[in-house]
C-alpha cells in the first residue's frame, strides 16, 4: 500500500471515529462477557451451593454491624500481641549471639596485630550496625508477616477493608489503606509495597505518601522505652505499666488521625488531578496454603526488606563509628555536630544529640536509641546494655530531659521522615522523584512543625 | 569567624537573587507564550462558529490592556500566524494548525480531569486551561490513546485529531429550538464561565434529553421529565441541541444504590456520566447489561455495600452504585 493510500485510510478512519457513538466500548465488553459465559456454561457445571452458602454465613458475621469491628479489633490485637511477645526472646538471643561473635572476631583481629582503628571500624562500626538492625527487625518480621499473610490468604483482609472503608472514604482514601497501614506496623517499606493491592491510582498514592505515619517495629522500641521511663512513673505502681502501654497506643492513634488528616489534605490538593475509582472485590474464603504463606512472607517480604535494610545499615554503622572516633581538638566529631544542632533541637523541645541520632539513623530507625546512648555516654560504639534506671539517670539528671523531651521525641519519632529503605521503596513503587520528595519532606516538615508547636505552648 | 560568615551570607543571598531573577524571566517568557496560545484558541473558536475575531474581542477574551493586545497581534503577524482584513483577524493555515494543537490538548485534558480524576465539572475547564500549554503534541497523542481516543470533550465539543481534522459545528442554540420537541444536549458553551457555572449548578449536562416547555423574553423553562430548569434566555443560548429519539423506557429502573439489601435485579447499564477509569473498572468487573446482581452485604455505616454479581462479591460505595442502573426482580425472601 502506498503511503498516500495509507494516509487516506487513516483520514477516513478519523472521520468515521467522530461519527461512532460512545456505546461501542460497552457493546464490546458485553459481547466478550456473553461469549465467556457461553463457554463457561458449556465447560463447567455447579455442584450445589453449599460452599457458597457457608461463605455467606461467615461474611454475615465478620461484616455484621455489631460484631464486625470487635472481631477485627480482636484479631489484630492477637497478631500484634503474638508479634511483640514472641519477638523479645529471639531478638535478645540474636543480639547476644552477634555481639559474642563480634567480640571473638575483634579479638582475632587484635591478636593478629591489626591496628585498633581497623578492628573498630569493621567490627564495632559496620558489623555492629548490621547486627543491631538484623536482631531488632528479623524476629518481629518473621512472626508478623506470616500471620498477616495468613489472614490475607484466608480472604479475611478484604473484609477489614470493607468494614473500615467508611473512615477512609471521608478522607478521600481507599478502605484497603487500612491493610497497607497494618502492614506498615511491621515495616513501612513492606507497607508501601503492599499498596499494590489498591487499584485506583490516586488512592494508591495517598496510601504510599502517608504510610510513614504508622510507626514500624523499628520505631516501637523507642516509643516503648520513652513511655516506660517518662510516662509510667507519673502514676503510682500498679497502673504504671498500663499507663505506659496506653501512651504507646495513644501515639499509634495519633498516627492514625494524622494519616487520615494528611490523606484528606493530599487528595484535595496535590493529588486532585490523579485518576480515581472505588471498587473492592471480596474473594471467597480459602484454606490458607502454608507453604505459599511461608514463601511470600519470608522470601517476598521479610528477606526482601531485610536485605534493603542491611544495605543501608552497614554504611550507617560505619558513619557512626567514624563520627564517634574522629576527634577534632579533644572532642569527637559527633559532639561537635550535636553542639551545632543544639539551637535547632532546643527550639523543638529536643536537643542536638537527638537530631544527630536521627540524621545518622536515616538508613534505619532501629539505631536511634543506641546512637543516642553512645553520644551521651561518650563511648566509641553503640551501646544498649544499660539498665532502664541508668538510662533514666543519664537522660534526666545529666542531660536535662523532661517530660516535654519525651513527648516531643515520641511525636518526632512518629512523624519524621521515612527511613532510607522506605524512601527507596517509595521511588521504586511510584517511579517518580516528585512523589518521593513529597513523601520524604512532608512528614519531616510536619514533625518539625508539630514538635515546635508543642514546645512553644508547653 | 565574623568576616567568613558575612562572606557566606552575601554569597547565599546572591545565589538566591540570581535564581529568583532567572525564574521570574522564565516565567514572563512562558506567560507571553501562554497568552499567544490563548489568542490562537480564541480566534479559532470564533472562526469555528462562523465569526471573526477583532482587537476588542481579543482584549476581552485575554483580559489584558489594549496595548498588550496590539503588541501580541503584531507578534503573531510577524510569525505568520495571523492576517488582518480591516478590523477583522483571520488565522493563517500555520496559525490554525497551532490553534488546533492547543485546543486538542485542552479538550483531551478536560476529558482526563472529568473522567479519570473525577473533578467536578465546573473545575475541569480551569484545570485544563493551566495544563494545555505544557502538553506537547506527542504527550497529547499518548493521553488520547490512554483515554481511548475520545471524540468529544465533557462539554460536547469535538476533539481535533492529531492531523488537525475537526468535524463541523453542530447543534442549534436552545433559544432557536421549537417548543415541546425532544432534544439531546450536544454542547454547553463553557465561555463565559459565569453562565456555564449557572448551567452546571442547575444540573444541565451534555447528553441529557430535554424539552422546552415555556419560552418568553424573560425566561425559558426546560424539563428532562423529572426536573424543571428555569433559565435566562442569555444563559439558555449557551445550550446547543440536536433532535433526539425518544429514550428507551424502563418503567421501574432504579439506581443500584437504591436497591434494598437482599434484593436482586438485572443490570440495565451504566450512567453516561460514569466515564473513563471508573467505567472501565465497572465493566471489567462484569457490570454489563443483562447481568444479575444482588445487594448482599452492608456495613454498619451503610456505605459501602457489597453486591453479588457473576458469582463474586464486589463492594461499591454509594457514589459508584448510583451510576449503575438496574431493573429490580421480584422481592427476594
Amino acid at each position: 500500500m502506498s503511503s498516500s493510500n495509507a494516509a487516506a485510510v487513516l483520514q477516513r478512519a478519523a472521520e468515521l471515529r467522530s461519527t461512532l457513538s460512545g456505546q461501542f466500548r460497552d457493546e464490546t465488553v458485553k459481547s466478550i462477557y456473553a461469549e465467556a459465559e457461553r463457554i463457561a456454561g458449556r465447560a463447567s457445571h455447579h455442584a450445589g451451593t453449599a460452599r457458597y452458602d457457608f461463605d455467606q454465613r461467615i461474611d454475615r458475621i465478620v461484616t455484621s454491624p455489631i460484631f464486625g469491628l470487635p472481631i477485627m479489633a480482636l484479631l489484630l490485637a492477637i497478631v500484634f500481641w503474638l508479634t511483640v511477645a514472641g519477638a523479645n526472646v529471639p531478638s535478645a538471643m540474636l543480639a547476644s549471639g552477634f555481639f559474642w561473635f563480634e567480640d571473638q572476631a575483634a579479638a582475632v583481629f587484635t591478636n593478629a596485630g591489626a591496628p585498633w582503628w581497623l578492628t573498630g571500624f569493621i567490627w564495632h562500626g559496620v558489623f555492629r550496625g548490621l547486627a543491631w538492625v538484623v536482631s531488632v527487625m528479623l524476629p518481629p518480621m518473621m512472626i508478623f508477616f506470616p500471620l498477616f499473610t495468613m489472614l490475607e490468604d484466608l480472604g479475611y483482609l478484604p473484609r477489614v477493608a470493607f468494614n473500615l472503608d467508611f473512615l477512609f472514604s471521608r478522607a478521600g482514601a481507599h478502605g484497603k489503606q487500612a491493610l497497607t497501614m497494618a502492614m506498615g506496623f511491621g515495616c513501612n517499606a513492606a507497607g508501601i509495597i503492599s499498596t499494590r493491592v489498591i487499584d485506583s491510582p490516586r488512592e494508591r498514592l495517598v496510601a504510599i505518601l502517608t504510610n510513614n505515619f504508622v510507626p514500624c517495629n523499628g520505631r516501637f522500641p523507642t516509643l516503648i522505652l520513652l513511655a516506660t521511663i517518662f510516662v509510667g512513673p507519673l502514676v503510682s505502681g500498679a497502673v504504671a505499666s498500663i499507663a505506659a502501654a496506653g501512651t504507646v497506643v495513644g501515639v499509634v492513634l495519633i498516627g492514625v488521625v494524622v494519616t487520615l488528616a494528611v490523606s484528606w489534605m493530599l487528595s484535595r490538593t496535590v493529588l486532585k488531578g490523579q485518576a480515581s475509582a472505588f471498587t473492592l472485590e471480596l474473594p471467597p474464603y480459602r484454606r490458607p496454603g502454608i507453604l505459599r504463606i511461608l514463601y511470600t512472607s519470608i522470601i517476598d517480604r521479610t528477606l526482601f526488606v531485610l536485605w534493603r535494610a542491611v544495605l543501608t545499615a552497614a554504611p550507617a554503622g560505619a558513619v557512626i563509628w567514624l563520627l564517634a572516633n574522629i576527634f577534632v581538638g579533644d572532642v569527637s566529631l559527633a559532639r561537635h555536630i550535636s553542639n551545632a544542632l543544639n539551637p535547632l533541637g532546643h527550639a523543638i523541645g529536643l536537643d542536638g544529640v537527638i537530631l544527630l541520632a536521627y540524621i545518622i539513623a536515616i538508613p534505619a530507625n532501629e539505631i536511634v536509641v543506641p546512637t543516642l546512648l553512645m553520644v551521651y555516654l561518650g563511648t566509641g560504639m553503640m551501646t544498649d546494655d544499660v539498665s532502664l534506671e541508668e538510662i533514666k539517670r543519664l537522660l534526666v539528671t545529666e542531660h536535662g530531659w523532661t517530660l516535654l523531651t519525651a513527648v516531643n521525641l515520641m511525636l518526632f519519632s512518629l512523624l519524621h521522615n521515612p527511613c532510607a529503605t522506605t524512601i527507596i521503596t517509595m521511588y521504586k513503587e511510584t517511579l517518580s522523584l516528585k512523589w518521593t520528595v513529597v513523601g520524604t519532606l512532608l512528614p519531616l516538615s510536619l514533625a518539625f512543625l508539630v514538635t515546635f508547636i508543642v514546645a512553644s505552648i508547653w | 569567624m565574623g568576616p567568613f560568615l558575612i562572606t557566606v551570607a552575601i554569597g547565599a543571598i546572591m545565589v538566591v537573587l540570581f535564581l529568583a531573577l532567572s525564574w521570574a524571566s522564565r516565567r514572563r517568557a512562558s506567560q507571553s507564550h501562554h497568552r499567544l496560545e490563548d489568542a490562537l484558541k480564541h480566534l479559532f473558536d470564533l472562526e469555528y462558529r462562523g465569526r471573526h475575531g477583532s482587537l476588542a474581542s481579543l482584549t476581552g477574551a485575554l483580559r489584558v490592556r489594549d496595548g498588550a493586545t496590539l503588541d501580541l497581534v503584531k507578534r503573531m503577524q510577524t510569525q505568520g500566524l495571523l492576517v488582518a482584513r480591516g478590523a477583522e483577524f483571520d488565522l493563517t493555515p500555520q496559525g490554525e494548525r497551532l490553534a488546533l494543537q492547543v485546543i486538542r490538548a485542552h479538550r483531551l485534558l478536560e476529558r482526563y480531569f472529568a473522567d479519570e480524576a473525577r473533578l467536578p465539572l465546573p473545575q475541569v475547564h480551569a484545570a485544563a486551561e493551566r495544563g494545555e500549554h505544557h502538553l506537547s503534541p506527542d504527550a497529547a497523542d499518548r493521553l488520547s490513546a490512554s483515554l481511548g481516543h475520545p471524540s468529544v470533550d465533557p462539554h460536547g465539543d469535538p476533539i481535533p485529531t492529531r492531523e488537525g481534522f475537526v468535524p463541523p459545528a453542530s447543534g442549534t442554540p436552545a433559544t432557536a429550538w421549537p417548543m415541546d420537541r425532544l432534544a439531546r444536549i450536544v454542547h454547553l458553551e463553557d465561555e463565559p464561565p459565569i453562565s456555564y457555572a449557572q448551567l452546571v449548578a442547575a444540573g444541565i449536562e451534555v447528553g441529557q434529553v430535554i424539552r422546552i416547555i415555556d419560552s418568553s423574553p424573560e425566561r425559558m423553562v426546560l424539563t428532562d421529565g423529572e426536573n424543571e430548569f428555569r433559565l435566562a434566555p442569555a444563559v439558555a443560548a449557551n445550550i446547543f441541541l440536536e433532535s433526539a429519539p425518544p429514550p428507551p423506557a424502563h418503567p421501574c429502573a432504579l439506581r443500584l444504590a437504591e436497591l434494598s439489601t437482599g434484593q436482586a435485579a438485572h443490570v440495565l447499564g451504566l450512567d453516561d456520566r460514569c466515564q473513563g477509569y471508573s467505567r472501565r473498572r465497572l465493566m471489567d468487573l462484569g457490570f454489563t447489561a443483562g447481568a444479575t446482581i444482588r445487594a448482599a452485604l452492608t456495613t454498619f455505616a451503610g456505605d459501602p455495600r457489597a453486591y453479588e454479581i457473576r458469582g463474586t462479591l464486589v463492594a461499591l460505595r454509594r457514589e459508584q452504585a448510583s451510576q449503575v442502573l438496574v431493573q429490580p426482580l421480584e422481592k427476594a425472601s
